[in-house]
């Protein structure tokens, strides 16, 4: 484990998840140092995944602050009576919260009536943070569109997990001068592949998830094959792209990465379920004709 | 000069169905209903403009089942001879009803505000944009008279409007000419 806690960064656990057989198992996560919202919900999404297959689910956390974060973000209020941890939640419970004002913590939803209010929290935060309207608007777009596709594709035992953060300097890749906001979404449904698979128009095109998570980053296409629909994503990816950020799309064995001018596909272990992962950075102008 | 239409505005920020932020199909779905039945209680010819102003943010999936789903109903005959206008201004909430109309291969009349100047949002193919102008530019004219301006026969000319007029975009009416002659002529809704 490395000590940033993202999506990339689960790979090896969600790989030995597949041979987990109803032995405790304990998830060392005594590396990492920095927790971003795509390691937090991929971590629900893997804790899902095997606290039904185990007896018993160890979480190895080390040091205070990543612990400190877990709960700031509601991890332990979620997970507490289903895992157990050798942080001490106790004493981070009692702390005063601080509200910076810069997160939507992890949040547990099923339904699409649940999206509006996530939507309005996070819009708050933006504001509060000198986001402009314009800005407010791309960013709260691409957070419903992920929310709605993961509510109404997921049919997901869970639901599905959601997580921002604000962050006043470039976290995606070497740290840097500006401002950037992360969003994360991870579903259990039955996944990319198996949604678009139901449109016999796309049998051809849906022979591997990578494959599968490109035509879905493409616009007007979805699993019902309906007009108007399929156009969410694909408008996300332009958001984050036009920013100068990026959109990750994950499902299966299968993740593709969409920047301002190029996607990348690679094969990964199996995830199971749906999970997206945006960037939206605010990088200072002098920044930018400098690179 | 074009008759004088029943119209009523419905304002979406007002409805109480998410205030500002619009966002998921659900949503959507509630204001495309209440946009219908505000829409079939006006009378034949009637215009309903639809107010986004007041709103802030506007998601694809609820553009596209608020507005998306409404032209194409309109555009289907579903609401008999009655139109939908959008009054908002040219600012980026557009952009998701734009790419909504255009997945659609749809288009609506959009004004700034009550009374102002039409422009189009969504696709109107470009063979059917210089008769579009030329019968909002005339503001009402006959089908003969805009076959002449755009130097169209009458039959390609009518087969045009009346697209325009399947778009919702026109007004479209049969006039009784000389004895058991008729005509149609074409008028702009705003």
């Amino acid at each position: 484990m490395s000590g940033v806690l993202t999506m990339g960064s689960l790979d090896p656990a969600f790989s030995a998840a597949t041979r987990v057989d109803g032995e405790p198992i304990v998830l060392d996560l005594r590396s990492v140092e920095f927790v971003e919202p795509a390691g937090l919900c991929g971590l629900a999404a893997l804790l899902e995944y095997l606290i039904p297959r185990c007896e018993e689910v160890n979480l190895a956390l080390a040091g205070r602050d990543v612990p400190a974060y877990l709960e700031r973000m509601n991890f332990f209020r979620l997970f507490g009576g289903r895992v157990r941890t050798n942080a001490d939640v106790a004493s981070l419970e009692e702390r005063r919260r601080h509200n910076p004002g810069t997160l939507q913590e992890l949040i547990n939803f099923h339904t699409e009536p649940e999206i509006p209010g996530i939507i309005e929290r996070i819009s708050e935060i933006l504001e509060n943070q000198g986001y402009r309207l314009k800005e407010r608007v791309a960013i709260c777009s691409v957070l419903s569109e992920v929310c709605a596709n993961a509510a109404e594709h997921g049919a997901s035992s869970f639901g599905a997990y959601a997580a921002v953060q604000a962050y006043h300097h470039i976290v995606s890749g070497p740290r840097r001068r500006g401002e950037e906001v992360l969003v994360a979404i991870a579903d259990g449904g039955v996944g990319v592949r198996e949604t678009l698979s139901r449109n016999t128009e796309y049998a051809e095109h849906t022979t591997t998830d990578n494959d599968a998570l490109r035509l879905a980053l493409e616009m007007g296409v979805s699993g019902t094959g309906e007009i108007g629909r399929g156009g969410g994503l694909a408008l996300v990816a332009q958001i984050a792209a036009r920013a100068g950020g990026s959109l990750s799309l994950r499902s299966g064995t299968g993740r593709v990465t969409v920047y301002e001018n190029r996607k990348n596909s690679r094969n990964v272990p199996q995830f199971p379920g749906t999970f997206v992962r945006v960037s939206l950075p605010r990088i200072p102008s002098q920044e930018k004709s400098s690179k | 000069m074009p008759e004088k239409r029943a119209q009523r505005v419905f304002e979406v920020a007002g409805g109480g169905f998410g205030g500002k932020l619009m966002v998921t199909r659900s949503t959507g779905r509630a204001v495309r209903e209440a946009l219908e039945e505000a829409l079939v209680e006006l009378p034949k010819g009637g215009v309903l403009y639809v107010d986004t102003r007041g709103v802030e943010l506007m998601d694809y999936s609820f553009a596209d089942e608020a507005l998306g789903i409404l032209a194409s109903r309109g555009a289907s005959g579903e609401y008999g001879d009655r139109h939908v206008v959008l009054v908002e201004e040219d600012r980026d909430l557009l952009e998701n009803v734009e790419a909504s109309l255009r997945q659609r291969s749809l288009a609506m009349i959009r004004v700034d505000e009550l009374g102002g100047e039409p422009a189009i949002v969504g696709e109107v193919p470009d063979h059917l944009v210089a008769t579009l102008q030329a019968i909002y530019d005339a503001g009402s004219i006959t089908n003969a008279a805009l076959a002449a301006k755009l130097g169209l026969n009458h039959t390609a000319c009518n087969n045009r409007a009346t697209r325009l007029a399947k778009l919702g975009l026109i007004h479209r009416h049969i006039e009784t000419a000389a004895p058991g002659g008729r005509q149609y002529s074409y008028e702009r809704i705003v």
